[in-house]
């Protein structure tokens, strides 16, 4: 210290300095813009919504039915304990018949709702866990026949839009005996009439919930099981241990921690499901929301706190269980050929089981949407058996003119109506311009996490990503339509496009930030060393090396954001997207138009994951399952 | 073209010091190893020099530049620091063809008066009064094509680096660092990814670049033959503590301690536990139990003298930490140095307990090849295993429980269980403290005849 000759330079400019050459890094630098952004917009949101809870909402104190006695306590000027206390401790008196039966209001709007949304929650895990898992071993480990063909339909029911089964699941089994509306098509063809817990409530919901995120049950656990070290298991063997045992003691520990994961992915997203319990017709915890949010909007909120402490709650699971001891290597690189279960004759007797249950499920929706689009009036199946011609009609798609005859209230038919046309429009907008800005920031994210492992604030910037992965869609949606009215945003564009950035950049951080630790960071420090600018190395290096991963991170957002309605519904107006006018289609019972766009959407789908899988090789399930 | 000085650097992960207190000058165009076992510290020594890591205290200079100064808060990015760095598994840019990974860094100087002139080397003014510019295509085109020629590269232009050997993909690599002309050269054992045939000739292909090129090369390796083959100065390293920075011949000949001695020769030294005392000039040593010895050191040290004055130092040593614990910031060192745990070589373990160690407890270091075998020797012993090359034989010999390795030159045949008889030769017998671990002198030792004796 002697040696320099220089004076001690003064604190201030040391510190410069030392800020000068941290923020020179640009991984520093964006990690400081990016933490600070999506602290904003990840707890700005939330935040808004706990002081709504404590907000005067006009007329929502006038619905209580005790709104007279209950005491209205005014804190300051708009702030209230009226939501929390009326929906805790007052209770409500409805008439059955000629009895009055007097409910506490929590039983009513919170407790039965809840404790829906958590059975169906439960439900569908081990429904998921249940279905994928067995399909998952079958693909890797067995001798299984058709495995590719069933593999990539297996997929299809993640693919799709959430509500799809669902619709599917009443166009098969209602009937305007038991459940009213229009007859589906076990009425029509065999005149077989399923009860009434079969067709709406608490067991079709589960189900529909179960087998849309078995794909997800099957990609996470399936990705272990193909990468799983054969030796593993042929060690259990050499030692005589019998079969049975070898699974149950060496195969399934190693797959706990994908089996965990996909039971805390299924949990947060059954949780905040929207679409299947409406259609289903369940009282959860969205539904409920949604319905009070007009007359009790302060004690909505208090719903949507509930779904995010249960967002938490999964966060912190999480955490817990992907950093123990337990969360084992089971690729070693060696021995690439892996032994493979004989099933004998199984392998065509299951291999027929799962073709019928996957066409049921993956090939069926579409083909019944398709068939509704030019039946005559919903439900109206009698071209199966007088023939088609007279019974089957092209109006729904080719009507020009404006007419109201023939049901068509007024609309014109799918393929002229700019309506439609425009909600499309609207629906790629935003899911470009998500897919664009999540897809940036996730692989940024990624980036610079994976240069700054040890840095505490690259954790923090990381989990802030994270966060809204875990969250149910409905809550996230609901802090974004308190946030946009608050701030004036409601029904922008803007608005849905800056829910669904911060709802998808889980997707792609995930993605590229796995596949930037496998970059070894002499790649990069070799082009440092050479002065090769920041924008160049990225450019002409990291990205062309990680390209799959990188449009798997764009690709994921989009898929997504194209068939995504929990998040957006309470947004934006019914006209603005495709997804939310459907909803507006199906209340005005126009059900050949929602078929219409449900097809459409669908085709248009799998038409982009196929194109983007022949020209890149990148695909929606290598994004999810992305390693982990 | 460049001298690099460190000064009192250090880092550290909470406690644990990868690197404590480093001094050290390499001189210009001298080809200096960073020698130590794995996590020594050497690899991040060589990436704070250039730039990818950042100390956690001390100076880095280059040519009396400040690259790095915790007082000053200087800390000069790697990109501008001008150097070549050689990295480990090579990090060829898989996307680009051999020409695109070699230009890649030629197309991006824009510095003042640089070209390249007509033997294809880049040039710039280094005084800063030209104006910047950028190389034109033909330019690069020539350099590019003067840094390939060197590495006998030219037919792999077009090729991609999955399509090249470990040793074709290696060459490019030294030709893209050397391309921009760095003024020094880094190299993280750049020869361990090749097979043993391979890394020999590279080897010698590094020393004829050393001699061509004229820049300072600092290698990182924890094979010790690498360095004393390469090196014009050997730093080696351990716990992140410097022990010993020198020519490679004094490295062998005069280590500083048990460790050095034992890292660098290969076969290994043989180390012998031995007490006694100074008798005049000699040193009256027992060895194996009961053979005695007489030890003469060179320039008639006096044994009590090396303690005193070591004990000064240490002292000195003591009172410069007591000194550094009490600066704010300290952080105390939680990977402890320890005294170096030499090996003696046993046929049975005995199971001895370590007693309490004094002044008059030594360990002797004899290099193998100063052990002489022969007929009329002082110590009777038993061949125990003898290994011939053709060149040389390796000899293990047992001496009551303990084992000797010798190395005869020339096709000598033992029989294994063959009865031999051994001295030590020469004056290069090294002398340690056993107590802590030092070398007190070299000298040479005379064993007394004796009987081999079976326990």
């Amino acid at each position: 210290m002697s040696a320099i000759a220089s004076p001690k330079p003064s604190n201030f400019s040391k510190r410069m300095n030392k800020a000068w050459t941290y923020l020179s890094k640009p991984q520093n630098m964006i990690l400081l813009i990016l933490g600070i952004v999506l602290t904003v917009t990840t707890i700005f949101p939330m935040v808004t919504i706990l002081k709504d809870t404590v907000a005067l909402h006009p007329g929502s104190i006038d619905a209580g039915e005790n709104a007279a006695d209950s005491k209205i306590e005014v804190v300051g000027e708009t702030l209230t304990t009226y939501n929390w206390t009326n929906l805790f401790s007052d209770k409500i008196t409805t008439r059955v018949g000629r009895e009055r039966i007097t409910k506490s209001v929590a039983s009513i709007y919170l407790w039965t709702p809840l404790l829906n949304s958590v059975l169906i929650s439960i439900f569908a895990c081990f429904g998921a866990i249940f279905y994928g898992g067995i399909f998952a071993y079958l693909v890797t480990r067995t001798n299984l026949k058709f495995k590719k063909y069933l593999s990539s339909i297996f997929i299809f029911p993640y693919i799709m839009p959430q509500w799809t089964l669902a619709v599917m699941w009443q166009n098969l089994f209602n009937s305007n005996i038991i459940t009213g509306g229009n007859d589906g098509l076990f009425v029509s063809l065999f005149h077989i009439y399923m009860p009434q817990w079969w067709c709406e409530g608490l067991f079709p919901v589960s189900v529909v919930l179960a087998l849309h995120y078995a794909p997800f049950a099957y990609i996470l656990i399936g990705g272990i099981f193909r990468n799983m070290d054969a030796n593993l298991e042929e060690a259990a063997t050499i030692l005589n241990t019998p079969r049975w045992k070898t699974f149950f003691r060496v195969t399934l520990p190693l797959v706990k921690p994908a089996i965990l994961s996909t039971i805390l992915l299924v949990f947060s997203s059954a949780m905040g499901s929207y679409p299947i319990p409406h259609y289903l017709k369940l009282n959860t915890l969205s539904t409920q929301y949604v319905g009070m949010s007009s007359n009790r909007a302060g004690q909505a909120s208090i719903l949507a706190v509930i779904m995010m402490l249960f967002g938490f709650l999964i966060l912190i699971v999480n955490q817990r269980t992907t950093s123990g001891r337990k969360n084992f290597t089971t690729v070693t690189g060696k021995s690439g050929q892996s032994s493979v279960v004989n099933l004998r004759a199984g392998k065509y007797i299951l291999a027929v089981v799962f073709l019928i249950t996957t066409l049921a499920t993956g090939i069926l929706p579409i083909i019944l949407f398709a068939v509704e689009t030019f039946l005559p009036n919903p439900g109206d199946y009698s071209f199966l058996t007088y023939g088609i011609s007279g019974h089957m009609t092209t109006k729904w798609w080719m009507t020009a003119e404006n007419v109201s005859e023939s049901g068509m209230y007024g609309q014109k038919g799918i393929l002229y109506n700019a309506e439609i046309w425009n909600a499309f429009g609207g629906t790629l907008i935003v899911a470009i311009l998500c897919a664009l800005t999540a897809g940036t920031i996730g692989t940024l994210i990624g980036y610079c996490v994976s240069k700054n492992r040890r840095s505490k604030w690259a954790a923090y910037v990381n989990n802030m990503a994270f966060l809204p992965y875990l969250m149910p869609s409905l809550a996230v949606g609901v802090a974004f339509f308190v946030f946009g009215s608050n701030v004036g945003i409601y029904n922008t564009f803007l608005l849905l496009v800056l829910a669904g950035t911060v709802k998808y950049i889980p997707f792609a951080s995930r993605s590229a930030l796995n596949s930037m630790m496998q970059l070894s960071g002499e790649i990069e420090e070799a082009a440092i060393i050479q002065n090769i600018p920041w924008i160049k190395r990225m450019f002409r290096i990291i990205i062309p090396i990680q390209k799959t991963s990188i449009i798997s991170g764009y690709l994921l957002p989009f898929m997504t954001c194209l068939r995504e309605l929990t998040l957006f519904m309470l947004l934006c107006g019914q006209g603005k997207i495709i997804t939310t006018m459907l909803g507006y289609f199906d209340e005005m019972g126009l059900y050949a138009f929602s078929s219409g766009i449900n097809l459409i959407l669908i085709v248009m789908i799998l038409a982009f994951n196929a194109l983007v899988n022949k020209l890149t090789g990148a695909s929606l399930d290598a994004g999810i399952g992305g390693g982990k | 073209m460049a001298r690099i000085e460190l000064k009192n650097v250090s880092k550290r992960w909470g406690g644990y010091y990868a690197v404590e207190h480093l001094d050290l000058t390499i001189e210009d165009n001298a080809f200096v190893t960073l020698l130590g076992p794995s996590g020594c510290g050497k690899t991040t020594t060589l990436r704070m020099i250039a730039g990818l890591e950042t100390p956690t205290e001390g100076r880095i200079t280059i040519d009396d530049v400040p690259m790095f100064d915790s007082d000053l808060g200087i800390n000069v990015p790697p990109n501008k620091r001008r150097v070549g760095f050689l990295f480990q598994n090579y990090a060829l840019w898989p996307n680009m063809t051999v020409f695109q990974n070699i230009a890649f860094g030629l197309s991006n100087i824009n510095e003042s008066g640089a070209r390249v002139n007509e033997n294809g080397e880049v040039e710039r003014d280094e005084t800063g009064k030209s104006p910047a510019r950028k190389l034109s295509k033909e330019e690069i085109k020539r350099a590019v094509d003067r840094v390939s020629a060197i590495v006998k590269i030219g037919q792999f232009m077009d090729r991609y680096p999955s399509e090249l050997s470990g040793g074709q993909q290696q060459r490019v690599a030294i030709a893209r660092t050397l391309a921009p002309g760095p003024r020094v050269l880094f190299m993280d054992e750049p020869l361990s990814n090749l097979d043993a045939k391979l890394r020999l000739e590279m080897r010698s292909e590094l020393q004829r670049l050393h001699l061509s090129t004229g820049s300072t090369f600092v290698y990182v390796t924890h094979d010790q033959m690498e360095a004393m083959t390469l090196a014009t100065r050997i730093c080696l390293i351990d716990n992140g503590v410097l022990q010993q920075y020198d020519e490679p011949l004094t490295v062998y000949n005069t280590p500083n301690n048990l460790f050095v001695a034992d890292f660098v020769g290969n076969p290994a030294v043989n180390f012998i536990e031995a007490t006694g005392s100074q008798n005049g000039d000699t040193l009256d040593l027992t060895i194996f139990k009961n053979i005695k010895a007489a030890f003469k050191p060179n320039g008639g040290l006096k044994i009590a003298d090396w303690y005193a004055k070591d004990d000064q130092q240490q002292a000195d040593i003591q009172a410069e930490k007591a000194r550094k614990a009490k600066e704010p910031g300290y952080v105390e060192k939680t990977n402890k140095d320890t005294v170096f745990k030499y090996n003696i070589a046993q046929v049975e373990d005995d199971g001895e307990k370590a007693s309490a160690i004094s002044r008059s407890d030594f360990v002797l270091g004899v290099r193998p090849e100063f052990i002489r075998i022969g007929d009329n020797e002082a110590v009777e012993g038993e061949v125990f295993s003898a290994m011939p090359t053709g060149m040389e034989t390796t000899v293990r010999i047992r001496v009551d429980n303990f084992l000797l390795t010798a190395v005869v030159f020339g096709g000598v045949v033992y029989k294994i269980g063959q009865k031999v008889r051994l001295s030590f030769s020469g004056d290069n017998i090294m002398l340690f403290s056993r107590e802590n671990g030092r070398l007190i002198v070299n000298g040479s030792a005379e064993l007394k005849s004796s009987k081999l004796v079976k326990s």
